[in-house]
């Protein structure tokens, strides 16, 4: 935004310069060039000074003051925040300089309350109307008595100040006051106008200086704020990692020792006792899982996973899941059903497929009643490989289908069987953003409550094009790569 | 022949080391136990266990150093294999125990009392002695 003020500034002034050119080019004498060399300066410090207010408003006071023959050139600028009129630049002759020094002054840096109403200056930055005065008390009280002024008059031939408003952008921004040798005590028309025409074009000078500035050390605070960030993301991620593993500690004993308490007592134990150890020890196991699951979630949203394609066999590493996880699936009573399919190879990392795979044939596990059956199949069109994971289980219904690949989206009918399961409410949003890495597809069918649902994911086929391009699809990890955490099943 | 088996557990949280102890000692093994790496280090090299349990996070002296350690100084003898406890399911971490000599890896919250159980008779089935 600022950039764009800048460059239309730049242009403005510019054009204001050549308008003056074109304007004093019909007129003659040596007035002219130096008219022209003063618009020459001018714009070479708009186009190649923007390092510093201070410096520009120098060059600038400099070059209108000496160039168009005053004793005196100085410019102020508002301080909105402080509400003063700040002397940024001062061009003096050498018969002024020996005055004020005479005097002890330094006015460099002085500055005029805006209140100071019977201040000239003042008033000009007020009024925006240019106003010119015998006595230069009235442009620099309260900082000198009227003697003082008068001796640095005196001393120092000074007679008429002429005070413009400097203004850019319909604001003003400050004040520039140019004072006359004595021996012309007379400004003529042609004289002010040009002087008028040459202010303007010092005021978008300025007022591009400061812009300049304002966006170097806005540049500067973000680049500040961004080490800060990101010395805060290492410190977070530090804190998560050691805050997991500490955390994980105390929990895996709790929940070792609930499940001895539950299978290895040497009393036997009641009902009720049994059912509140195993909610303990179901609830223990949620909390590990959903430990994993944010620290999973964290890093693939921090792209600390690096995703390495290559092409596997899809259904081996079906069958090799499924053996794992039979205990399980005999304990609760269920079968886990493959129904082979010739099918091409896959093209996707192995180790974030069995990720995937896992939470789905888990998630089945988890719905399914005792005496259930899942079924897995596949299906290939030739470009990519898909996997259907079906069970008999609860199912979901049509309003909760929406929420299902979220973060959190626990479903309303679920919650129940989510905090037996030892379920998180991650799981599926996890896969979804691995299968999308896999430049893969995951989605679901349920005829609704009750009547089961089926999963689905696809991953491309590793078809000769692919593997041509095979490096395209590696994703490398943002700093250092991180492992996922496993699913528990 | 004393055909029991040894398994030296090297943890040094208290409740879990004290909870693998339990569980080990009650199917019949020996168990030998070990607070930190220093302890740990010197009762592998005395050797002659047919498992090792070995926590990463430890103090004194890591796992992984433990591991380093025992390349330039091997047990005076024979051992069984090297097991890393562990509960960071951090690939990195786990390839550089195995690139360091470790045979497997169990990751605690991640499992229950039985499986552990069936993961040990495992690795030690493997190594039949």
């Amino acid at each position: 935004m600022d950039t764009i003020l800048l460059s239309i500034l730049v242009v403005l002034g510019l054009i204001l310069l050549f308008d003056i050119y074109f304007r004093i080019r019909t007129r003659s004498s040596s007035e002219q060039t130096k008219v022209l060399n003063l618009l020459q300066k001018l714009n070479d410090i708009i186009l190649s000074s923007f390092t510093n207010v201070e410096d520009v408003a120098q060059k600038v006071s400099d070059a209108v003051a000496f160039d168009l023959g005053f004793q005196v050139g100085v410019i102020l600028m508002i301080d909105e925040k402080k509400q003063m009129l700040r002397r940024i630049a001062i061009s003096r002759t050498e018969r002024v300089k020996a005055a004020v020094a005479k005097l002890g002054f330094n006015f460099k840096g002085l500055e005029t309350p805006l209140n100071t109403i019977d201040n000239i200056a003042v008033q000009v930055a007020h009024d925006r109307v240019s106003r010119s005065t015998n006595s230069l008390y009235e442009v620099l009280k309260p900082h000198v008595t009227a003697g003082q002024a008068r001796y640095i008059q005196d001393v120092g031939d000074v007679a008429i100040s002429l005070v413009f408003p400097l203004t850019s952008r319909k604001k003003t921004i400050g004040v520039i006051i140019l004072s006359l040798p004595k021996n012309e005590s007379k400004v003529t028309d042609t004289r002010k106008k040009i002087i008028e025409r040459v202010i303007k074009v010092v005021g978008i000078a300025l007022d591009s200086a400061i812009l300049y500035q304002d966006v170097l050390i806005t540049g500067r605070e973000l680049e500040q704020a961004n080490t800060k960030l990101k010395e805060l993301d290492s410190l977070k991620d530090e804190f998560v990692s050691v805050a997991s593993h500490e955390l994980r500690t105390p929990m895996t004993a709790i929940r070792s020792y609930a499940w001895m308490a539950l299978h290895k007592s040497d009393i036997p134990l009641s009902q009720k006792l049994k059912r509140y150890l195993y909610r303990t020890l179901i609830s223990t196991e949620r909390l590990i899982n959903l430990v994993s699951d944010m620290l999973n979630l964290s890093r693939i949203e921090s792209g600390k996973i690096e995703i390495s394609p290559i092409p596997f066999n899809f259904a081996d590493l079906v069958k090799e899941i499924v053996e794992d996880v039979n205990a399980k699936a005999q304990e609760k009573k269920l079968k886990i059903l493959i129904l082979e399919q010739k099918l091409p190879q896959a093209f996707a990392d192995p180790e974030k497929v069995q990720q995937i795979l896992l939470n789905l044939i888990g998630n089945a596990l988890k719905f399914t009643f005792p005496g259930g059956i899942i079924t897995i199949n596949f299906f290939t069109d030739g470009k990519v490989v898909e996997i259907s994971i079906k069970d008999d289980g609860q199912g979901i219904s049509q309003e909760d289908m929406g929420k299902l690949f979220k973060k959190f989206g626990r479903l309303d009918s679920s919650y129940e069987s989510l905090s037996t399961s030892g379920g998180t409410g991650l799981g599926l949003y996890i896969s979804k953003n691995l299968v999308e890495l896999m430049n893969g597809r995951i989605w679901v069918n349920s005829e609704g409550l009750g009547k089961g649902s089926t999963f689905f994911f696809s991953l491309p086929v590793a078809s000769a094009q692919i593997l041509e391009n095979a490096e395209q699809f590696h994703i490398k990890s943002k700093g250092e790569a991180k492992g996922l955490e496993p699913v528990a099943i | 022949m004393d055909n029991t088996k040894k398994i030296l557990i090297i943890e040094d949280d208290q409740f879990l080391r004290e909870f693998y102890q339990e569980l080990l000692q009650a199917e019949g093994y020996e168990v030998d136990a070990a607070p930190d790496g220093d302890i740990g280090l010197i009762k592998i090299i005395a050797g002659g266990y047919n498992l090792i349990l070995l926590d990463i996070m430890l103090p004194k002296k890591d796992g992984m150093q433990i591991l380093r350690d025992l390349r330039v100084k091997p047990p005076s003898k024979f051992n069984g294999p090297i097991v890393v406890l562990t509960n960071l399911g951090q690939d990195a971490v786990i390839k550089q125990c195995f690139d360091l000599g470790a045979n497997g890896y169990l990751i605690k919250s991640a499992m229950n009392p039985d499986q552990i159980l069936a993961e040990i008779k495992t690795y030690l089935d493997k190594n039949g002695t």
